[in-house]
Parts: C-alpha cells; structure tokens; sequence
C-alpha cells in the first residue's frame, strides 16, 4: 500500500479502530468498519497518506484518541482510519509563551512539562489525560480555563494543515477548527500558554442563580457546577460521602470564603465525569451550549428526566452542559433511553441553545452551528469535491442526517 | 468464542474507553489498540456481543501485557483490569486460543521439574548446600524458582540476613515448588491450583503457620491468590505471608537489627506485585532511610512506576518488547544520577540488571541490608 508508514489491516484492529467513546445502539449497526488503519511518523507521512487516497479516492479519518462521543472519528463509510498517536512531539517556546504541537499530543504530558517550566496551559479539556491537540482543535471544544479563555481555537496562535493541496499555515481558524478533519488534517498547532499560578477550589451549595452569580461575579479561572443527582450518582459507584447538594466549584487565583477542602475533592475529579457509567452499565449523555440565563429552564428539564448534569461556565456566558442517565446497554428494552440525547438538545435549542458538537450524530445541526456553515461548504467543495476527507461528518450527507432529525422529532 | 467468566461479563461493559490506561508501558512501545487495556476490553466486549472473535493476532496481542496494573490505577470507572487480564487469559485457555508457545513450554516445564526454568528438581535447593537449614518451623523461607535458580545470591543473603536476626526458620528444600504465579499470570490456572495443593501439603506436613518470600510474584500469588484459590477450593488459608522487606522494615523499627550507614545515592523501583498489586510501598524505603541512603525518586514511582517489562509472561514470550520496557525503567533510574538501582523482587532485578547494560548498579535491597546487618 503506502511503504514504511505503520499500518495494520487485520479485522481486530479495524474493528478497535472503528469506534469512539458512545455506543449509539441499532445504527452504528449499518457502519463499516475501517479498510486499514495508518499512524503516520510525520508530516511527510501524513502528505503521503493524503495522496494515496485522493488517488483511489478513500475516505480519510483523521484520530486522536477517539475520547469524544460525536462519531467524528469513527469510519462510517470505511476507508483509512489516519491515528496521529506517533505524531506526539512538542516543544515550548518559553519566551514568547507557546507552545509548538503535533497533533498527537497528550494534553496532560505537555500540562506536565509546562509546569516544571514555570507555565501552564490556559484551556484543556476534562479529558486532558488522555485526550490529543488534534483532536480538540478539530472538536474546538471547551473545558478547563474556558471560563477565563474561551475554546481551544480562541488560543490557538496559528495551525498547520495538510489536506489535499498541500501544506497550508494560517492564522484563519474558522476553516479548520472544529470541523473534525473535513478540510485538512492539523500537523502542528501554536498554542498560546500562561505563567503557572497557584489555582484554590471552592464550593458554594448555592442554586443555579446564585452560581452564575459568582461565576461571572469577578474574573475566575473556572467554574463547574455540578447537580445534586449529578452528585448522588458520582457517590453511589464511587462510595464517597459529597453533599448531595447542588455544589458550585470556583477555581481561582484569590481568596474566597468557600469549601476549600471540599472544592479540593470535587476538583481533583475533575477528569472523572465518567465514573457513572458503573451505574449502568453505560450512560447516555447530551451535551449543549446555552446562555447562562436561560440554564435555570433547562436545567428544569433534563433534571425531569432523572439525568444528572455539570455546568462549565464559559466566556461570555456561554454553559456547556453535560448531562447523564445510567443506561444498560446489555439490554436491549434500554434502548429508547438514547433518545434522552435527542431531547435534551429540543429541550435546549427551545431555550436558544444548541448542540455542543456535530461531528457525525449531529451534521443535521451544522447549519445553525456554524455561523459561516454556507461559506465552510463553498471551501470544502473547493478543497475536497471528492469529499474524502471525513465523509458524513459536518457536512450533512447520506441518510444518517435525516435519521437523526426524524429521531429528534419523535423523541 | 464464549466468554462464561462473569468477572469479565460485568466489567467490560463499564469501560469508558477514555483511554486514560494509555501508561500501558506495553502500548507505551507499540502504539496499537490491540495492546492498549482499553483496546483489550473493547475486544471481550465485541466477542461478548458477537462482533468479532479473537483472532490469532488478537490473542497474541492481548498476551503483550505484564499484568503490571497501571491500567487499573487510573481506571476511570475503577476496573479490577489486573484481574480481568488474567481472567480472559484463562478463557483463551480454556477455549484453545491459548497459551501461547513460550507459555506452554513453561507449564510442561514446570509439569515436569516443579519450576518454569527446566532446571532439576534435585537442584532445587543447591544454593542452600552449606546452611543445614532446618526442615521444619513456625516461619517457612520460600525461596521460589528465579532464586533458587537464576539468581541465588537472593536466597543466600535472605538466609544470612535471617540467621544475624537471630530467627528461627525452616526451607522446604527440593521438596518446595513453583508458587505458580507465572501460570496464574498466563491463564494456566490448572497448574497453579496443583502447585497449591502440593505446597500447601508440605507447609502443613512442616508445621508452617508464617512464610517469608523474597519474591514479590511470590508474595503476592501466595498472599492474594492462595488465599482466593484456597477459598475456592474449600480449604482452609490461616498462614501468614510476608514480604523480607516488611520483615527487614519490622525487624529495624524495633531494634532488633541495626544497620550501619549506607550513605550512597538510590533510586528504588517498586516491583509491581510487590506495590501495585500488593500496595507494599513504604517498608523498602524506610530501610533505605533507615541507612542515611539519599533516595530520588525516578519520574514514576509508587503506584504509577513504570513496570521492569519482565512480568506477566512478557520476558518468556516477547522478549524484545520487554527489554524496550526495561530500557525505558533503566533511562528513569539513570535520570536520578542514582548510584544504585534497587529493587525488591529477583525477577525485577534479573531483567533490569540485562536492560541496564552496565549502565547502573542493579541489586536487590537484601543484598545492601545483608552486608550492612550489624552481627
């Protein structure tokens, strides 16, 4: 095939390849698994890659570490499953704070070396230990420090893309960032990085009013508020004794007169959201952004249906919102509790919120999500008119889009 | 395939595939899913759901693991991964996938001579030729197979040490046998529940009622694992087991034995059934303490230390992929500007001595406690 790029074809690892971290029952059924999985060295490699497939016209999936549960980088269509784990080198620029990445990267490795260098990241996301620079700027997630910085894209210096017309460098995200690999694939990302601080926890057991209060009261780092049955469910697999109150978390470079012991603890877990899944086994989640003051409303709602939520308070006030419910996925009559996804985004987009992410699940949505959605179609047409660069993800196509709004309706 | 074990029939459906357990050192080194933990369960899910069977190259690449356990640290949703490890290794067995030809070659090995190595019998208890140790006694010394065939300097010093402490113990000589861990760990669980029953025999028959290892896969197969398989079987487990390094730790808190001063720079790598699996951390560096040694820690220790790559039926069967694995432990000791690499386990020590090259002093904390006893 491609010479001297490590690859594997045997059915066992393109069906590990073939997967993120949902479990969408009955129409992950109709997926095809990935033709071949290749982990490119280096730029050079990627570019090969990228040549091959325009040539015989295969779809390309770019992966980071498969930790978001959007379908983004799951191979629905088949074709070469491109892992950029060996991609993982980076450096630091300490002078002018930045930090130079492939896309492999882990987040908590390079937050790690940062400290010792008297620096610090100013967003990473909850899944930080695990979780890549490609993958986040192709999600253009939120997360810890989003409060103070915004989205991963926000604090990205400048990108370079491969796609199928080369090499491009540009301080233009808008065309890249968050569009999950559809227009080209990050081979190296300039991240803007901060001095080190010593960070204090606090909780208040405050109501949702009062939490975006004292969220948006001073300038904070970050704040996460977790709910009671968020919390009762975190202390039923885990066997901790938290509150079971609804709790705000304030991180932050000054003094305040919360919890700190217990902010500390909630802390501490914060790349832990998944700990529930021992309820289930499994949850289902929904995942949406929302103005903060209509998060009283929604909050109301997705509460009545059982789920538990955390809150990232975000710039501008702006929440990402997480919600769980505990879900056997070994049985099969469960299998109407993954509409709670569904509803959860009406019940939000109600409200004028919208979805966190696209990816595959949610391309229907891509037209409200992206404010530029019709000029991102003019660029993808004019980059990739074969549409091999992640087919069905952003760009709404095959029938998966019309499934999912159908499903939302019903649901 | 089935899959009848309700351990892994439970579990595996918890996995958030968050891929936190990417600290796999095996994964670390090849970079496939098939060898990342979370890469293995999403496997026991797809078998236990019909999507996929394990294929050869799965189970082959299911076995590139030490068991080691730093997987099951940073679990998400706190699987019991060093047990659902050997658990699916059982069932490859059980269902003719495995083991593996190395891992046979051991087991008819051990079959045959009462240890892994294909060493004799009869040579069993060589290196205790000029000791007259005592076959009988409240506390037993099992020397186990890498001691008292590969690296017999263990066992002499553990019985030097025992005699300055003035304790009265017995050996089980050629009549001790393989404590089976290596078999537990490969999924050969039959021969391991034989060695059982036949040690178990023989501490009885001696009047046992305390062992002392100086193996930490000794330690933690006839601490955890007697103790379970003994259960299982009906039998009754009121022994009580003992590592030499929480025996040095007690012996040296009480006065009993002082040592001299042993003022040289350290760095101490915990053995993984001795810390992990054992959660057996602070007794090894308190001796050390103990003797004014200056300790530096390598970049990952206590339960995050990176494993030696030895375990798990990793050195018999992949033996490039280990030594990668010790080379890595070998770049984190040498870091430390340690003069001294010290560990708890024989097996640890043999490989680490190999990936080292030369390049640090490899012993084994018996060896500096020994020589350092004050008569």
């Amino acid at each position: 095939m491609i010479d001297h790029i490590p690859q594997r074809s045997d059915l066992t690892q393109r069906y590990l390849y073939s997967h993120d971290i949902a479990s969408p029952p009955i129409i992950s059924k109709f997926f095809k698994l990935a033709d071949v999985v290749m982990q490119p060295e280096n730029e050079d490699d990627v570019l090969r890659i990228l040549l091959y497939a325009k040539e015989k016209k295969i779809p390309l999936i770019a992966r980071g570490s498969a930790t978001s549960g959007y379908g983004g980088a799951v191979p629905y269509k088949g074709g070469i499953v491109v892992d950029f784990s060996r991609m993982d080198h980076f450096e630091v620029d300490e002078e002018r704070k930045i930090l130079i990445a492939e896309p492999g990267a882990v987040w908590w490795d390079i937050e790690r070396k940062l400290n010792k260098l008297g620096l610090s990241l100013r967003v990473y996301p909850t899944s930080a230990p695990s979780s890549t620079v490609g993958g986040w700027i192709g999600q253009n997630g939120y997360g810890v420090g989003s409060l103070a910085f915004g989205s991963i894209a926000e604090n990205v210096e400048k990108i370079r893309v491969a796609n199928f017309e080369g090499i491009v460098e540009t301080r233009d995200l808008r065309f890249y960032a968050g569009l999950h690999g559809t227009t080209g694939f990050v081979v190296k990302a300039w991240i803007k990085v901060k001095d080190y601080e010593d960070l204090n926890a606090y909780a208040f057991h405050v109501d949702v009013e009062e939490a975006i209060k004292i969220a948006y009261a001073r300038k904070h780092y970050s704040a996460l508020y977790l709910t009671r049955r968020y919390l009762e469910m975190k202390n039923m697999v885990s066997g901790n004794e938290i509150p079971e109150k609804d709790t705000l978390v304030i991180v932050t470079a000054e003094k305040l007169d919360g919890d700190e012991e217990l902010g500390e603890e909630i802390w501490n877990d914060r790349f832990y959201p998944l700990r529930i899944r021992r309820a289930g086994p499994g949850v289902v989640a929904a995942e949406v952004l929302i103005d903060a003051e209509k998060l009283k409303a929604y909050l109301n709602s997705v509460e009545g249906f059982g789920a538990g939520t955390e809150v990232w308070f975000l710039k501008n006030s702006l929440c990402s919102v997480l919600s769980f419910m505990p879900v056997d996925e070994r049985d099969g009559r469960s299998v109407f509790k993954y509409t709670f996804s569904l509803k959860a985004l009406k019940e939000a987009k109600k409200l004028g919120g919208r979805v966190y992410s696209t990816g595959l699940y949610f391309s229907k949505e891509s037209k409200s999500f992206y404010e530029n959605f019709d000029e991102l179609l003019r660029f993808k047409k004019s980059i990739d008119p074969e549409n091999l660069l992640n087919p069905g993800k952003v760009f709404p196509s095959g029938s998966l889009p019309i499934i999912m709004g159908f499903l939302e309706v019903l649901s | 395939m089935r899959i009848d074990n309700e351990l892994i029939k439970n579990e595996v459906f918890i996995c958030a595939q968050c891929h936190y357990c990417r600290v796999c050192p095996a994964y670390s080194v090849i970079k496939w899913e098939s060898t990342s933990p979370r890469g293995r369960v999403y496997l026991l899910k797809g078998i236990l759901k019909g999507e996929i069977d394990a294929e050869i190259t799965a189970v082959e690449d299911f076995y590139k693991c030490t068991t080691c356990g730093a997987c099951e640290v940073v679990c998400q949703t706190s699987i019991p991964l060093i047990d659902l490890w050997e658990r699916a290794r059982a069932e490859f067995v059980e269902k003719g996938k495995a083991p593996l030809p190395v891992h046979k070659k051991l087991k008819d090995y051990a079959e045959k001579n009462g240890n892994p190595y294909g060493e004799k019998r009869e040579e069993r208890a060589k290196w205790a030729e000029n000791f007259a140790l005592s076959e009988s006694a409240e506390l037993l010394y099992f020397a186990g197979c890498t001691a008292s065939y590969r690296m017999k300097e263990l066992a002499v010093n553990s019985v030097e040490f025992l005699r300055k402490a003035k304790m009265d113990f017995g050996y089980a000589g050629v009549d001790e046998l393989c404590c089976g861990s290596p078999f537990l760990r490969t999924g050969q669980r039959e021969i391991a529940y034989e060695f059982f029953r036949k040690n178990y025999e023989i501490w009885d028959r001696m009047g046992v009622e305390k062992i002392l290892t100086s193996c930490a896969g000794c330690y933690r197969t006839i601490k955890r694992d007697y103790k379970e398989i003994g259960k299982e079987l009906g039998m009754d487990w009121d022994f009580e087991v003992i590592h030499i390094s929480q025996l040095m730790w007690s012996l040296v808190k009480s006065g009993e034995v002082e040592l001299e001063e042993f003022g040289e720079q350290v760095t101490y790598h915990d053995p993984c059934h001795l810390g992990r699996h054992m959660n057996v951390y602070d007794e090894p560096r308190k001796v050390l303490e103990s003797m004014n040694a200056r300790i530096v820690e390598m970049e990952s220790n206590r339960e995050n230390a990176l494993c030696c790559g030895a375990g798990g039926g990793l050195k018999s069967q992949f033996k490039d992929l280990s030594m990668e694995i010790g080379k890595r432990r070998i770049e984190e000791a040498l870091n430390t500007g340690a003069r001294y690499l010290i560990s708890c386990c024989p097996f640890c020590k043999l490989h680490l001595k190999q990936a080292s090259g030369g390049r640090i002093e490899v012993v084994d904390l018996i060896e500096i406690v020994n020589k350092h006893a004050k008569v």
